[in-house]
């Protein structure tokens, strides 16, 4: 009965494919106009024609790989499948080594500087951090998508993610809007934290690969023992 | 012609799209000098909204603090950010094209609807309490050695979860 079932999916499944249009024409009509806006950008402003290149390329890339935040902490919870997850450690160990480069060539190898000439994403850490990411993970979770996932879904024709962005765009009025009582009650009083200044930097860099290391092979070991779709 | 269709037609996998991504972000990070986010952008296209409706967005707090103004020449809509997030959202529909995967995908129902703008809004409102969002505090701040990247990441799984509870209860 099962199975007849999931023969009957399967022809379905290849109607449904033949029907599928070829659209590799548009692809190609929107590559030649991503082409000229990148001339465009380039005679203009040669960073921002860059960006545009770099942006383009994640796109694709997200697009590809189906590369999801989302589904990186939805999945172990929800099916005990951590390839994502795993693929996102990997990622960061190799940001690590590249971000670590960058600093180092940056500030000459002399840490001892304000935090604020230090290159990079580095910010205060307290409370507000912690209720950020609350109410992001609960977010995303629900809109089914994050950041990266919305930008990505829209291009793919995702209606659900146009209102998401709508959404977001609310919510970062809302929330700029509100920072004045959020500076005051916590962020103010926060500390910002760049690990190289109360570890160093060669050790801090070898830490925290190796505590991505361990990370991947406990996701490694969560996914061998919870995984539910390993039978497929 | 093999290598397009691995390469174009087929999905790749999640390991390859992690070191591609981890790539491109310490590119973009070692020439413009700023790696990558994209919640900010979402916050400048609304100031750039709310200014074409009239009303007045000069003078807020948020960017007088933080190093959050805009840098000189740039406005709201012409920046980094918005660069970034159209070209994000040009390349994935490339490749969705290319793949012939490009479908108008509708709405299914209200509540489907619901869920979206309010998972949006937290999300958005998150973001600017915790300096940005799955990108710009998590995936560009740990690489960067700061300790907010990691806290985040950890709250970030703890709010899934949660999530993944009320979706549970509600949705499913």
């Amino acid at each position: 009965m099962a199975s007849s079932k999931i023969q009957e999916l399967k022809k379905q499944r290849q109607l449904s494919n033949k029907r599928k249009k070829n659209q590799v024409i548009y692809g190609v009509v929107c590559i030649f106009i991503v082409v000229l806006i990148y001339l465009f950008l380039l005679k203009n402003n040669f960073i921002y024609s860059f960006i545009w290149k770099i942006g383009l390329l994640i796109g694709f890339t997200l697009q590809k790989s189906r590369f999801c935040f989302t589904a990186s902490f939805r999945d172990p919870i929800m099916v005990g499948s951590t390839s994502i997850l795993k693929a996102i450690i990997i990622a960061f160990i190799i940001s690590t080594i590249g971000f670590a480069f960058i600093q180092y060539i940056s500030t000459g190898g002399n840490f001892n500087i304000r935090i604020e000439d230090i290159p990079g994403q580095i910010d205060p850490v307290g409370v507000h951090t912690i209720l950020g990411a609350i109410l992001f993970g609960v977010g995303m979770v629900i809109a089914g998508g994050c950041a990266s996932g919305t930008l990505m879904r829209i291009g793919e024709g995702f209606i659900l993610q146009m209102v998401v962005l709508c959404g977001f765009i609310i919510g970062t009025l809302l929330g700029g809007n509100h920072f004045e009582f959020w500076d005051k009650l916590l962020i103010r009083n926060s500390p910002t934290i760049y690990i190289p200044h109360y570890i160093g930097f060669p050790l801090s860099v070898f830490l925290q690969i190796v505590v991505l290391i361990a990370l991947y092979y406990v996701a490694d070991w969560y996914d061998k023992k919870n995984n539910i779709m390993m039978t497929m | 012609m093999r290598l397009w269709k691995g390469l174009i037609k087929k999905p790749w996998p999640y390991l390859v799209g992690g070191i591609i991504l981890a790539v491109l972000n310490i590119i973009l990070f070692s020439v413009s000098g700023k790696p990558w986010r994209i919640t900010t952008g979402f916050l400048y296209w609304g100031m750039g909204i709310i200014e074409k409706l009239g009303f007045d967005n000069t003078n807020w707090y948020y960017f007088s603090v933080y190093g959050n103004q805009l840098n000189e020449g740039e406005t709201f809509f012409n920046n980094q950010y918005t660069i970034l997030g159209l070209s994000v959202i040009a390349g994935a529909l490339i490749a969705a094209l290319l793949a012939s995967e490009f479908k108008w995908k509708i709405i299914k129902n209200r509540r489907q609807l619901f869920f979206g703008l309010v998972g949006g809004l937290i999300m958005g409102y998150g973001s600017r309490l915790s300096f940005g969002c799955n990108i710009g505090s998590y995936f560009s701040a740990i690489p960067s050695f700061s300790l907010h990247g990691w806290v985040y990441g950890i709250f970030m799984f703890l709010g899934a979860w949660v999530g993944c509870k009320l979706l549970f209860k509600f949705l499913l």
